[in-house]
């Protein structure tokens, strides 16, 4: 013993972490962005590896769940987007933006994936749209035998056929759907199955048939005298215009309808010099198209009259003269959710057009299939959420399965099903979600709101949008619209990226700790840290501090 | 698989560890936290003389120290002097390359070191002063101390009762002395505490580093709000982080979209009591302080401080 | 080295020959020439030593305190009510094992204020652990200053080392110095056993637990044994160099003696005086000189006093409602004897506030204890004016 009272030890012999009640766990949450990308992207990683400007890394991760990064950044309505927690603190980040980015850097020279020994099956692809592609892409990295076919000349589905060139420029389309050729899948088109092949040779030959053939029928118009020349679908003349085609169309066209064929089937007549107009049932509150379109067709001076619908198309000498409208008004709302039209009585009126283009959806054609299989179809082809049907050996995914409707839905449903193929022809596990998108730490299923973000650690930035093309430039040609971003704005906005859920090592937790009982782990890059039970009091500040809830308190058992 | 890109909120805080755990301090203790990214950037070769407070109890009992340096307890009132002495002997027997710090809580700094603190301030004893400041006497249980704010709560100020003076200008007053150097500073922004340790290590004389430390239980307020008050305390320009060269040149550390002096009050249970008038009060002060400040930094300015 | 030196000098300019290392003071009459004296030496580089000059004696103990730590020799000075001021941080220096030397120069406490000699400050500061030395000369000062260095030091606890003011703090005498380079012969450099040192990090003074506490108190205890045998040795060594001794006690004709008047300070000389006129006269009466009253000599004491037949003691100081503080400490020392060897103890109280002790007084003494014929305990005051 000292003379006086002098120390001889550290404190660390006093266990303080039998005082807590709760303590903290380190886990990876669900950022918004990625539970609502259909595609499955892992948004956050590829955000941020892009923020820190280690750009193929970023591609890589994109890669791993699309082939269609360019294309997504420039098409998809990113519900990414609307889901970020960003929205509250400057907007949302702008992913599609970087998405572009990144697909666009690597379009010319993509990276080499990693690819599986040959694993000797085969799979046919009906159809060559996103859900058909990016199952191909898919199965061809997991080593199996694609061959892939589309009645249509040229591969992309409604990426080639119906999304113009002005939004998707061909040479993106063509580079992404090249490196999917360039992974050994085979696309034979000009080959309409159950014309040109039948499905039943298909199911005989292959060991897998995947079915993803869209929705490439439109739903007639309904009204008095809609047949007959001068009134057309709108994907027909979007196909007439992407594949370099005369469009049929006279020089005073109305279009009719409030989505994606209407909206770029009216800029693409503004583009051929056409005096078009839109008509829509109801308010633009309720149209189905994706918002910026709506934004950008007003924009280039088309007008809209909501409240009408067409109730007999109007003709002289078999030519179209115009059309009879009837003012609509919204009723309850349907199943839909939204208000339904009805019709205001003793309100016709008529206006005049010289062609009517109808874009008041589409659906299905499964005329190709054998009668003993369209038995068990409807309006689409029933399928579990792997695409898996009531044949084994038959899948299905795309609009034909769910009707989603985006090119994201599309690709994540083509990668579902290539795994759950996968599995059926290998034997090998079904990969489970989280398997699917890599994980770091422990897990939740918990999808971070904006309230358990520690915003203090996150300037008030805006969001940043690239430039458009002047709106008096850009409707002489089917040139793209929309702009990307230069390098350094790529780097800033991707810098925005709140990374919910995800820990990026931000150390505040270690820094903030009153008992140093947080500590880093060396040389493990996805275990970061470790709490010091012994010593851990339970205080939660690491918790509350940590930016991006990546920390949770647990009652101690 | 890819890991997260590392996004570091903070460069400045070093990685070595030498306050150790175990030691006593309450859970969430802003002093606690203050003292280990303080010793973090001091480093080993340090001396500390602390006084009676929480911190001559939070570094643990006989035979143990959770300090991990050289540590001196002295009496209530004696830091300043302690320290400047611990230099004087350093410095009588050759031994050279030493931080002396005097860390004292803010009863032994405002109230009963007062004095040996000006002393040792106008003799410009080489020594790093830090006034650790919970707002109380939280060693003894919750008294009142003259660096309480108007309108709280403690047990020597309580219910109707509540503590009716303003709060001393420490550092106004020690500017006054024209010290070297001194700082305000808080846990909330450990590069802000990290840098400001730096330079005060940079500095000859007597430097003097005031760290507003939130106290859970003396505060009434959550264990894990220490971070968010002391960050509402600077936010709210309660507790500005500026730094103060020979008495008279003054920087703002940070300017901070302001906050209503509100959102650090609700924190706190020892402002539960106040009315939106006696609110309405603190804020002006809280406003006049502010504009006081900004004024001796333009006269800072004026005289090419 | 002669010298002409007042008392407050020869502090001073013991504390120079010893080398201290840091002073820190804070002026008090009588004790200002004492720091004055520090001042000049240092100015002029005779003393090589950190001066600090602090606000208060508060501060003057805790800066001793704080560089003795760091593993300095300090000294400081006080007086009275410095001393009193001090007080939380004697108990600080010793239990602290810091072995500080001061120098306290005997004073009034006030209300009303007195800037003249007794010992009631010092004696208030009994119980806080340090050693006490009471000097009768101001070579006896320088001596002592040394002297303590080097007791401190082997035991590791406080000295105080106390003058008279005015009568030793103010008086001119002949001083032998014996300089730093013959002084460093008997006293070398200090060596801490334990302090501040960045290399091999302590906490002191953290907070003790109930179960260990009364250990440093029993080894404060234990140097304190030590230390009458390192006093002693101390006075020994010092006598053997420099060719001056003074005991822990001094014995002035109190072998044969039936009656010992008992002294501290300069009523001694005095003393000396009276003890040698009343010996020519016949008068059976001797002296005892209490020179280190911590820790309390009681072995030598019972030793110088167990023969006689009665002992007045001359305290200039009084612990209210119990009497003089030495008569207590000689009872206490004397009672373990049997009752044959136990005389009677009669306590005066005289000379506070700084009243002069005349020879007259001290033969008032010697004649009232000789006439006395029971030891009844009660304090008797000498010269109360109405
Ligand atoms: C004009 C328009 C604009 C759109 N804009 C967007 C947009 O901006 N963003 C967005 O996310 N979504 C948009 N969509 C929706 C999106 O394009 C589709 O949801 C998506 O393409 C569906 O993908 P899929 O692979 O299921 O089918 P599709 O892309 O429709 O591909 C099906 C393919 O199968 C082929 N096929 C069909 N039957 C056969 C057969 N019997 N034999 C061989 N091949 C066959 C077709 O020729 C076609 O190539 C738009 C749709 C249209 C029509
Ligand atoms: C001379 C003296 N008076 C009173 C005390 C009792 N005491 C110990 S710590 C303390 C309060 C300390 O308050 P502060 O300096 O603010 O530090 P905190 O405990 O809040 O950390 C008091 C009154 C003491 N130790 N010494
Ligand atoms: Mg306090």
């Amino acid at each position: 013993m000292p003379l006086m009272a002098a120390s001889l030890g550290d404190m660390t012999v006093n266990k303080t972490g039998s005082w807590r009640n709760v303590e903290p766990h380190h886990v990876e949450q669900v950022a918004p962005c990625a539970s609502h990308c259909p595609a499955g992207n892992d948004v956050v990683m590829f955000v941020t590896l892009a923020a820190e400007g280690r750009y193929e890394d970023a591609w890589r991760v994109l890669a791993a769940t699309t082939p269609f990064p360019g294309t997504c950044g420039r098409v998809c309505p990113h519900p990414c987007e609307s889901e970020c927690n960003r929205t509250q603190l400057g907007g949302a980040v702008n992913i599609h933006s970087i998405e572009r980015f990144l697909g666009d850097k690597f379009r010319n020279s993509p990276p080499e994936m990693p690819k599986a020994s040959h694993t000797h099956k085969r799979i046919a692809v009906v159809g060559s749209g996103p859900a058909g592609l990016s199952c191909a892409y898919q199965l061809a990295l997991a080593g199996h035998g694609v061959t892939v076919f589309e009645a249509h000349p040229q591969p992309g589905g409604m990426l080639r056929v119906g999304i113009p060139d002005y939004r998707l420029p061909s040479e993106v389309l063509d580079a992404e759907i090249a490196r999917i050729t360039d992974l050994g899948v085979e696309i034979i088109t000009d080959t309409r199955v159950g014309v040109d092949v039948q499905f039943g040779k298909l199911m005989d030959k292959f060991d897998a048939v995947f079915v993803a053939v869209g929705f490439t029928s439109s739903r007639p118009l309904g009204a008095e005298g809609d047949e007959g020349d001068g009134v057309l679908p709108g994907i027909e003349v979007l196909r007439r215009i992407n594949l370099g085609l005369p469009d049929e169309v006279g020089d005073q066209p109305l279009v009719v309808g409030g989505g994606n064929t209407a909206m770029d089937a009216a800029r693409s007549m503004l583009r051929r010099g056409k005096k078009v107009s839109v008509m829509y049932r109801r308010t633009r509150h309720e149209m189905p198209a994706i918002a910026e379109e709506i934004e950008e067709l007003l924009t280039e001076g088309i007008e809209i009259t909501f409240l009408a619908t067409p109730v007999e198309v109007l003709r002289e000498d078999g030519r179209v003269t115009g059309v009879r409208c009837i003012r609509m008004e919204l009723g309850e709302p349907d199943e839909s959710g939204r208000r339904r039209p009805v019709p205001v009585e003793d309100s016709e009126y008529t206006i005049e057009c010289n062609s009517v283009i109808t874009a008041i959806g589409e659906t299905s054609d499964l005329s190709f299939l054998p009668d003993e299989i369209k038995a068990k179809t409807s309006w689409n082809i029933p399928a579990d959420e792997l695409g898996r049907t009531f044949e084994p050996k038959l899948f299905a995914g795309g609009d034909v399965a769910d009707g989603a409707g985006t090119v994201t839905a599309a690709i994540g449903y083509g990668r579902k099903a290539a795994a759950a193929i996968d599995a059926h022809l290998t034997g090998r596990e079904l990969p489970t979600d989280a398997a699917t998108s890599p994980s770091l730490r422990d897990r939740t299923d918990h999808v971070v709101p904006f309230e358990e973000l520690n915003t203090a650690y996150f300037e008030d930035k805006p969001r940043f949008e690239p430039e458009s093309q002047p709106v008096d430039e850009r409707i002489k040609s089917f040139d793209e619209v929309r702009g990307s971003y230069s390098e350094e704005e790529l780097l800033a906005e991707a810098r925005r990226c709140f990374s919910c859920g995800s820990c990026p090592a931000c150390d505040n937790c270690f820094i903030f700790c009153p008992d140093a009982a947080i500590t880093h782990v060396k040389g493990d890059p996805f275990k970061l840290y470790i709490v010091d039970t012994e010593y851990c009091k339970g205080c939660g500040i690491c918790a509350a501090e940590c930016p991006r809830a990546c920390i949770v308190m647990k009652a101690v058992r | 698989m890819e890991a997260l890109p590392h996004l570091k909120n903070f460069t400045e805080v070093a990685e070595r560890e030498i306050m150790t755990s175990g030691h006593v301090a309450c859970p969430g203790c802003g002093a606690a936290l203050a003292m280990r990214l303080a010793l973090k950037t001091l480093g080993r070769d340090t001396i500390l003389v602390i006084p009676a407070c929480c911190w001559a109890v939070i570094d643990g009992p006989f035979p143990y120290s959770a300090a991990g340096v050289p540590v001196f307890q002295v009496a209530f009132e004696t830091a300043a002097i302690s320290a400047g002495a611990i230099r004087y002997g350093l410095d009588a027997t050759g031994k050279k390359g030493i931080n002396v710090v005097a860390w004292a809580g803010d009863g032994g700094t405002f109230d009963i070191g007062f004095g040996q603190l000006s002393a040792a301030a106008e003799r410009n004893d080489d020594i790093i002063y830090v006034c650790y400041d919970n707002e109380a006497y939280m060693n003894t249980g919750i008294q009142r101390s003259s660096a309480t704010p108007w309108g709280a709560w403690t047990t020597t100020t309580p219910g109707a009762d509540f503590k009716r003076e303003r709060k001393k200008n420490l550092l106004e007053i020690m500017a006054a002395h024209r010290i070297p150097y001194g700082a305000t500073t808080t846990v909330a922004y450990p590069d802000d505490l990290v840098r400001k340790f730096r330079r005060a290590m940079s500095v000859e004389g007597f430097r003097l580093i005031h760290i507003f430390s939130p106290c859970p239980p003396g505060h009434k307020a959550l264990e894990k709000d220490s971070i968010l008050e002391s960050r509402y305390a600077v936010e709210s320009r309660v507790f500005p982080l500026y730094e103060v060269e020979d008495g008279t040149h003054y920087t703002l550390s940070m300017d901070p979209p302001k906050r209503p002096v509100d959102d650090y009050l609700n924190l706190q249970g020892r402002f539960r009591h106040l009315t939106d008038e006696q609110r309405a009060y603190i804020q002006q002060t809280v406003d006049e302080e502010w504009a006081r400040l900004m004024h001796r930094m333009k006269v800072g300015e004026a005289i090419g401080g | 080295m002669q010298k002409i030196l007042t008392g407050n000098e020869s502090a001073a300019w013991g504390a120079m020959c010893a080398m201290a290392q840091v002073v820190s003071a804070y002026p008090i009459t009588p004790q200002t020439t004492i720091i004055e004296e520090l001042a000049n030496l240092v100015a002029k580089g005779m003393l090589k030593a950190e001066f600090i000059k602090v606000e208060s004696e508060h501060s003057a103990m805790a800066g001793c305190i704080g560089a003795q730590a760091a593993g300095a020799r300090t000294f400081t000075a006080t007086s009275a009510q410095g001393l009193a001021l001090m007080h939380e941080m004697l108990h600080w220096a010793a239990l602290g094992r810091l072995p500080v030397v001061m120098a306290n120069v005997n004073r009034a406490m006030a209300p009303g204020w007195s800037i003249w000699t007794d010992q009631n400050d010092s004696l208030a500061q009994r119980d806080t652990g340090w050693l006490q030395y009471y000097c009768e000369s101001n070579q006896e000062v320088l001596d002592t200053v040394i002297q303590a260095y080097k007791v401190a030091e082997a035991v590791d606890l406080p000295v105080m080392l106390v003058l008279d003011a005015f009568f030793l703090s103010h008086t001119y005498e002949a001083v032998d110095i014996p300089g730093q380079e013959r002084t460093l012969g008997y006293l070398p450099p200090y060596k801490p056993s334990i302090y501040l040192d960045v290399n091999e990090p302590h906490a002191f003074g953290g907070i003790v637990p109930q179960d260990v506490y009364m250990e440093f108190r029993y080894k404060m205890q234990l140097a304190m044994d030590q230390a009458l045998e390192e006093a002693d040795k101390a006075d020994e060594e010092f006598n053997r160099m420099f060719g001056r001794g003074y005991g822990l006690i001094e014995r002035y004709h109190s072998d044969d003696a039936e009656t010992i008047l008992v002294t501290a300070g300069t009523a001694t000389s005095t003393a000396r005086v009276v003890i040698d006129d009343l010996r020519a006269r016949g008068r059976s009466v001797g002296l005892l000189k209490i020179r280190l009253f911590r820790p309390f000599p009681a072995q030598l004491v019972r030793e110088a006093l167990a023969g006689c037949r009665r002992v007045a003691v001359l305290d200039r100081n009084i612990c209210v409602g119990m009497g003089g503080i030495f008569a207590q400490e000689i009872r206490s020392a004397l009672y373990h004897q049997p009752p044959e060897r136990r005389p009677h103890i009669h306590g005066y109280i005289v000379g506070l506030g700084g009243r002069d002790i005349i020879p007259e007084v001290i033969e008032q003494i010697a004649d009232d204890a000789e006439k006395r014929t029971v030891d009844d305990g009660r304090m008797i005051w000498i010269g109360l004016k109405d």
